[in-house]
């Protein structure tokens, strides 16, 4: 067949035609998994932003209502809370389109350890935030409870600081363990991955 | 995973790309289809590289991965087959060689075979590649006489396609 022996020629005189890719480029990209591991904590943030948001939307009682009504504080806070975590997940967002689109292992090696430390402070910020309120709550609740009961005995006050304060530790605690469950290994595949590229990296 | 076994990776996939190059051109259209093709079987040879143990040539085992992604991701997509324009190909031929005419029927030829279909592209691929029927069958896992048989129907089907009335 003449016209595929014609093919064949102009088939092996292009062969040096190709814009040739850079053995960076290759290292980048079988190390893509890095992208993927980005990608799931933002879907994970999201959904424990509304899932968690959507419990406690379902399980409002009356008496919470009421506390919260006569504690605007707490209201203040809550808004708080979610401006920073919205905040977070648009971090989030932005890790994930800066990976997915990085050219080279030094890059990707800088946003690595971006996305570490972004979860990391989001995992901090949790604990804390979750801890304070958590405590305040704890704490006037169980005053308030003590006044509707005229009850003598004494309310919690700095006498029992250490009482709040072992409260507060297991709050933050249970907190801790719940994100290491779910970011622990997200966390420790891009630690993983970076210390591979590293050693790349010359 | 340890790093030499990526550098060597890295290092015989460099040299040999032109091999992937090639196998997207022929199944892709355009070059955002291209680099992802590129990239997907890029990360499928290094998948499959700690199994490739070096008792055939780099090359000869790349063809067989790439072309079997080639072909997978092929079927996946099940892309409808859309005419494509081989324009500016006209580069790859220097002053003195161009001719109007050879110009004309390479790219319909080109159209012609990005027609075909996953496995006979990979089998028209081989050809080009000028390789012999025995590692075509190698390659592609079939026996050297069904290679023989689909690179004729092929070749039937090729002139179909370039002369509908002949």
């Amino acid at each position: 067949m003449k016209e595929l022996d014609l093919l064949k020629k102009d088939w092996q005189r292009s062969e040096n035609s190709f814009e040739q890719v850079s053995a960076d480029a290759i290292y980048q990209m079988i190390h893509k998994k890095s992208s993927s591991v980005v990608k799931w904590i933002l879907i994970v943030s999201i959904l424990e932003f509304v899932l968690l948001n959507g419990l406690s939307f379902f399980l409002n009682s009356k008496e919470y209502d009421a506390f919260v009504l006569a504690h605007p504080i707490i209201k203040t806070i809550e808004i708080i809370n979610y401006v920073v975590i919205f905040g977070f997940i648009v971090l989030f967002f932005r890790n994930y389109r800066l990976i997915s689109t990085l050219t080279s292992a030094k890059e990707l090696i800088k946003q690595i350890l971006t996305t570490r430390k972004v979860v990391k402070f989001y995992i901090l910020w949790n604990i804390v935030f979750g801890g304070l309120t958590g405590t305040y709550t704890a704490i006037e609740g169980f005053n308030e409870g003590q006044k509707a009961a005229n009850s003598q005995a004494e309310l919690l006050d700095s006498e029992n600081i250490l009482v709040i304060l072992i409260f507060a530790l297991i709050i933050m605690g249970l907190i801790w363990c719940f994100y290491k469950l779910i970011y622990g290994s997200f966390l420790s595949r891009l630690s993983k991955n970076y210390t591979e590229l590293k050693k790349i990296d010359l | 995973m340890n790093t030499q076994l990526e550098q060597s990776f890295v290092q015989q996939l460099q040299e040999n790309q032109n091999i992937i190059h090639k196998i997207c051109r022929l199944y892709t259209n355009g070059d955002d289809a291209h680099k992802d093709l590129f990239q997907e079987i890029t990360i499928q040879l290094w998948k499959a590289y700690p199994k490739f143990r070096g008792d055939s040539k780099f090359s000869t085992w790349a063809y067989r991965v790439a072309l079997n992604t080639a072909i997978t991701l092929y079927r996946k997509t099940k892309r409808s087959i859309n005419t494509v324009e081989f324009e500016g190909r006209q580069h790859f031929l220097n002053e003195v060689e161009y001719n109007y005419e050879e110009e004309e029927q390479l790219k319909l030829m080109y159209a012609a075979v990005y027609q075909l279909n996953d496995i006979e592209k990979a089998l028209i691929f081989m050809y080009l590649e000028d390789k012999d029927y025995q590692e075509i069958s190698e390659t592609l896992g079939i026996s050297e006489v069904n290679a023989r048989v689909k690179m004729n129907r092929i070749k039937g089907k090729l002139k179909k396609i370039l002369n509908p009335l002949g």
